[in-house]
């Protein structure tokens, strides 16, 4: 179609709107984020410097490197958790093949759930006194466990909420990509003589990375910003055991007023979630077919 | 290189029967071409062949075993998709030594069973590529050579040509002839393409739901097609079928016109009522006021012969004649069957009525 000359005003005023918004919502709070991150405030919120002494404060910030020990800690361990289970799960769904309606609900009920729910409930549950979670082991003659209270185990128990929370999602995604296989490939495989085992490991699983780092990029977007749960849960704690970057940086913004430094601590996550994103679309580029 | 016999099988998915019953034979080293309608059963009786479908009744034997239980990978035979069902993932290497690998066999064993098949195939250049960057044609020789490295005592095809445009179409028809003539494997071939079928094939299978219509050469089922189906598959265009009365020696148009029953292939005698069936190719142009008046009603030149749509006895009537003729619409031609070539159907059974006059 031939776009004539004086409809491009046209067009470009239709767009504004879009723009307008894209630039106003997205664009000028990240940009102020990093302009802040350059700028040192006295507690009242005066600007007293410029320059990049929250970067460098940073690298000598024990508490930082906390933070992004606890966030790939989480990260890589809710992950891994999230695509084994996630993968399994799809795979059970897809010989199912139809699936009651019911089933469907309650199987996507875990990530309809608000955060702040899903957290009470688990602090219900992980409760070390009163907990349902505790009543089970000790029934099964099992010693309690302190849960989310414990600074060795509270990231794996945020690690399972979250899994909890996101398995069926990343389930979703990989039957999605289960079902848009080639069914004459099964076939085929079939009278080339190749076991389960073959057909999985040979053929599904290659067929099914691209979908997996689909599901792997949506997953770490999330992950690495891991918020909500911990601070309805722990609050970063026990004694920063479960400190993750995003919290850090939102306690040291939002409780301690140190907006500068907490534009770093925020303009670092940033770089990470891009990378991680970035790397990821690399790796579908190589395991597409 | 086995024979394959089919005894009374039955394939039923749920409530509904596929295929009823079908006895066939199929010899050692023998080119077979299974061609119908959609829904004629034809696919259905090739997965069930591979092992990809249960069998619900009869005997299936592949040599003197009879395989009925035994899966598809213990068959001995390979299979061509119509969409290749190449492994998306894997170079054209592996996915040729994907089925030699899951026999067990070792690499030094594999590589050169490739190279030999490659080269037959003539697909040596994209032996690391994928899938992906290969055109159709290449794929369809891929998946051939994917089969051929097994060394399968069965070859089954399932339309494999169908998503090949015409003039490959062609290429490969006869590159799959003359490499079954090397192979000396049993081969069946599965196509809705009557045209395939006739140059393929050693033996045609003409099915119509789940049935075997007629079973022949390619010469057999042109030259005396068991029944009006069988006549109006197989040629192209269709045999042109036009209701007669038979008059003593002599068959009654709807128009009024007359034929002599000598013409005929059939014998008339003893019937009332006949179908006539001439193929476009034999009909004979004669002189005006013989034979039967076609109004020429359009004109499709092929260079080598001319189809002419006509009408004719009351209805619309195709024909192929000589382009030196040169045939304009509207004009009228005086057409009439050559001789021996029309053959005659029985309308109530459809079954066509041979020279003794019996219906076969």
């Amino acid at each position: 179609m031939k776009v004539e000359h004086d409809h491009r005003g046209q067009m470009a005023a239709m767009s504004m709107p879009a723009l307008v918004f894209t630039i106003g919502m997205i664009a000028f709070p990240f940009l102020y984020t990093i302009w802040m991150s350059f700028q040192s405030y006295s507690s009242t919120g005066q600007v007293t410097g410029w320059g990049g002494e929250n970067y460098l404060r940073m690298v000598a910030d024990g508490e930082f490197w906390n933070g992004i020990w606890i966030t790939f800690y989480l990260y890589v361990l809710s992950l891994v958790m999230q695509l084994v289970l996630g993968t399994s799960l799809a795979l059970l769904l897809f010989r199912a093949k139809r699936l009651p309606g019911i089933v469907r609900s309650l199987f996507i009920s875990p990530f309809m759930m608000p955060p702040v729910v899903a957290g009470m409930m688990w602090l219900v549950i992980l409760d070390p006194s009163l907990g349902a979670a505790n009543w089970i082991l000790t029934s099964l003659g099992l010693p309690p466990s302190a849960w989310l209270a414990s600074p060795v185990l509270v990231v794996p128990t945020l690690a399972l909420i979250d899994t909890w929370q996101w398995t069926p999602y990343v389930a979703l995604i990989v039957l999605g990509g289960l079902q848009s296989l080639p069914p004459s490939v099964y076939e085929a495989a079939e009278i080339d003589g190749a076991s389960r085992r073959a057909v999985f490991w040979r053929i599904t699983l290659p067929l099914l990375l691209p979908t997996l780092v689909t599901a792997m990029v949506l997953r770490s977007v999330d992950l690495l910003r891991f918020f909500d749960l911990i601070y309805i849960t722990t609050q970063g704690g026990p004694s920063n055991h479960s400190m993750t970057l995003n919290i850090y940086g939102f306690r040291t913004g939002f409780e301690f007023f140190q907006l500068g430094y907490a534009g770093a601590l925020m303009v670092t996550l940033s770089v990470l979630v891009l990378g991680a994103v970035m790397a990821f679309n690399r790796l579908r580029n190589a395991v597409e077919w | 290189m086995a024979s394959i016999t089919m005894r009374n099988l039955v394939k039923n998915y749920g409530n509904v029967t596929v295929i009823p019953g079908l006895d066939l034979e199929i010899a050692d080293e023998e080119f077979i071409v299974l061609v119908g309608p959609s829904g004629c059963g034809k696919s259905t009786l090739l997965r069930v062949l591979a092992g990809l479908e249960a069998i619900d009744g009869g005997d299936l034997m592949i040599g003197d075993r009879r395989v009925n239980e035994l899966p598809a990978a213990k068959r001995d035979i390979a299979m061509v998709f119509q969409d290749y069902a190449l492994y998306p993932h894997m170079t054209v290497r592996q996915n040729m030594a994907f089925a030699l690998e899951m026999r067990g066999l070792s690499a030094a064993e594999i590589a050169p069973r490739i190279e030999e098949a490659a080269k037959l195939l003539d697909i040596q250049p994209y032996l690391d590529r994928r899938p992906k960057a290969l055109s159709g044609g290449q794929r369809q020789r891929v998946a051939m050579g994917r089969a051929i490295v097994r060394d399968p005592q069965v070859f089954l095809f399932d339309e494999p040509l169908s998503n090949l445009d015409a003039k490959l179409r062609g290429q490969v028809r006869a590159e799959i002839k003359t490499l079954s003539k090397k192979l000396r494997t049993t081969m069946v071939f599965v196509t809705h393409d009557q045209i395939e079928a006739m140059t393929m094939a050693d033996r045609i299978v003409v099915m119509k739901a789940g049935i075997i219509q007629q079973v022949g050469t390619p010469e057999e089922v042109y030259e005396n097609p068991a029944n009006l189906f069988v006549a109006s598959f197989i040629g192209s265009p269709s045999m042109n079928f036009l209701p007669v009365e038979v008059q003593a020696d002599q068959l009654r148009l709807v128009d009024g016109s007359l034929l002599p029953t000598t013409l005929m292939a059939g014998q008339a005698a003893g019937h009332k009522s006949l179908t006539l069936g001439i193929r476009p190719e034999h009909f004979e142009v004669v002189g005006e006021g013989q034979g039967i008046a076609a109004d020429i009603r359009l004109v499709e030149p092929l260079g080598s012969d001319t189809l002419v749509h006509a009408f004719a006895a009351g209805q619309e009537v195709i024909a192929r004649v000589s382009p030196d003729l040169r045939p304009v619409t509207g004009q009228r031609l005086w057409l009439s069957p050559a001789s021996g070539k029309a053959h005659l159907f029985d309308p109530e059974t459809e079954v066509r009525i041979d020279g003794t006059g019996k219906v076969n």
